[in-house]
């Protein structure tokens, strides 16, 4: 009793600091912990994140509005003109996609499955600076689960790894974590994209002799059933053959502007074929 | 009492709000780690228990609105405040050089710690891609820290008096 009441302050840390290292252990045994105290967190987190940055992004928004006006009537120019290019470009797209759906009746293919997309504002970003997640506004009230692929236009951007009630956060691409398969665009090379944080993507395991290009646009293979096929990831920026390897070195720059994205889709299957 | 049952909100408050400034200021390539600072700060003038409570909780909320590892940061976050709180017998915590080197220190050992845990745990090399990230928010920190010293030496003044 004596000792325990002279060295109380040392047990008492010593005993957070076992906690902690606990929990760090329990963790990576099995998997994220989604316990009950880390949801009340999320959930009492969300309201002052989007109250904050609903105040930021007013100011944010004003401050273009009015100070970065100079030089508006330049870009409008150049804007409708690059309008009216790509809608000749969208005009030719069309008439290939419908050719394509008759070629697809032809051959009796069809999706996999049925995708509902599920809109939810960026309230938040994380705070480690070696991980890439970012915080939204649905939960698993809104019929959000763990693993649902997220997406924002023009391609995917992530999965989710944590759902709340009413928050969720999603690992993005470029986390160090992440690993997807991927196939190129072009030529159907098959490769996993991983995440590079802020150097973008990497695609893995390209043999020396397959044909990738600067320019090549990566989509994802759909294998796993957790990613849709054929949707965007990004555009190899750097093919490096380096010598002593046996694959090749690609770099790709990921469609989505990470730091500007604000509203985000999440892909709810409902597991039935078509 | 007070203290220690308006500590998860105010943490709550710190983290939303270091999480915003490092979103608008920094476009988040950056993380401004504010949290590491008051941990600092608490090492220097707070008593122990006080302060490691803190530096828990912090950890504990940061954990959950960021970390990929629950527990790394509260086990982080303490260790930087023991490291804080035994070394203020040494430093003269007054000083303004001293408070930015320690805290510069103090980040770096923090993401030094982080990527050798990223290692150790899952085998990624996180050194490769980040050391030049690292090493700047390591600096902003050390500028910012003296700052923020000053501006709670001011606010003990105006709410107490005197420095506590």
């Amino acid at each position: 009793m004596f000792f325990l009441r002279k060295y109380k302050t040392i047990i008492f840390i010593a005993a957070l600091l076992v906690v902690a290292l606990s929990m760090i252990f329990y963790n990576l045994k099995y998997g994220t912990d989604k316990s009950f105290l880390r949801k009340i967190v999320l959930e009492t987190i969300a309201p002052v994140q989007k109250a904050l940055s609903f105040s930021i992004a007013s100011v944010k928004d004003d401050w273009s509005r009015y100070i970065f006006l100079v030089g508006i009537v330049d870009e409008n120019k150049n804007l409708k003109k690059e309008i009216e290019e790509l809608k000749a470009v969208l005009i030719s797209y069309q008439e290939s996609y419908q050719e394509a759906q008759r070629l697809r009746k032809l051959l009796s293919l069809s999706d996999d499955y049925k995708y509902q997309f599920i809109s939810a504002r960026v309230i938040g970003r994380e705070q480690a600076a070696l991980s890439r997640v970012i915080l939204i506004n649905k939960g698993s009230s809104d019929g959000l689960k763990t693993g649902m692929p997220v997406v924002a236009p023009p391609g995917l951007i992530g999965r989710l790894v944590d759902v709340s009630w009413h928050v969720s956060r999603v690992l993005l691409f470029i986390d160090e974590n992440s690993n997807i398969d991927a196939i190129v665009q072009r030529n159907r090379t098959q490769g996993i994209i991983s995440g590079a944080g802020s150097r973008g993507l990497i695609f893995k395991y390209i043999s020396k002799t397959q044909d990738v290009k600067e320019g090549d646009v990566i989509v994802s293979a759909g294998m796993g059933g957790v990613f849709p096929k054929g949707m965007l990831i990004g555009q190899v920026i750097h093919v490096d053959k380096q010598d002593a390897s046996l694959f090749l070195k690609i770099n790709v720059a990921p469609f989505a502007d990470f730091s500007k994205l604000e509203e985000i889709l999440i892909l709810s299957s409902d597991e039935t074929k078509i | 009492m007070l203290y220690y049952l308006s500590l998860p909100f105010l943490s709550i408050l710190l983290i939303a709000l270091q999480s915003t400034i490092a979103d608008v200021i920094f476009s988040d390539r950056l993380v401004f780690e504010l949290s590491l600072i008051v941990i600092i700060y608490a090492g220097f003038h707070l008593d122990l228990i006080k302060g490691v409570i803190l530096a828990s909780v912090l950890g504990f909320v940061l954990d959950c609105f960021g970390g990929s590892v629950p527990g790394l940061f509260t086990f982080i976050y303490i260790v930087i405040f023991l490291c804080s709180f035994f070394i203020s017998d040494w430093l003269d915590t007054e000083k303004i050089y001293v408070i930015a080197f320690f805290s510069f220190l103090c980040a770096f050992l923090k993401e030094i710690i982080l990527i050798l845990f990223y290692y150790l745990a899952f085998k990624i090399d996180l050194l490769m891609n980040t050391y030049f990230i690292i090493f700047v928010q390591a600096l902003i920190i050390g500028l910012f820290a003296p700052l923020f010293f000053y501006m709670m030496s001011r606010a003990e003044v105006f709410f107490y008096g005197k420095k506590v």
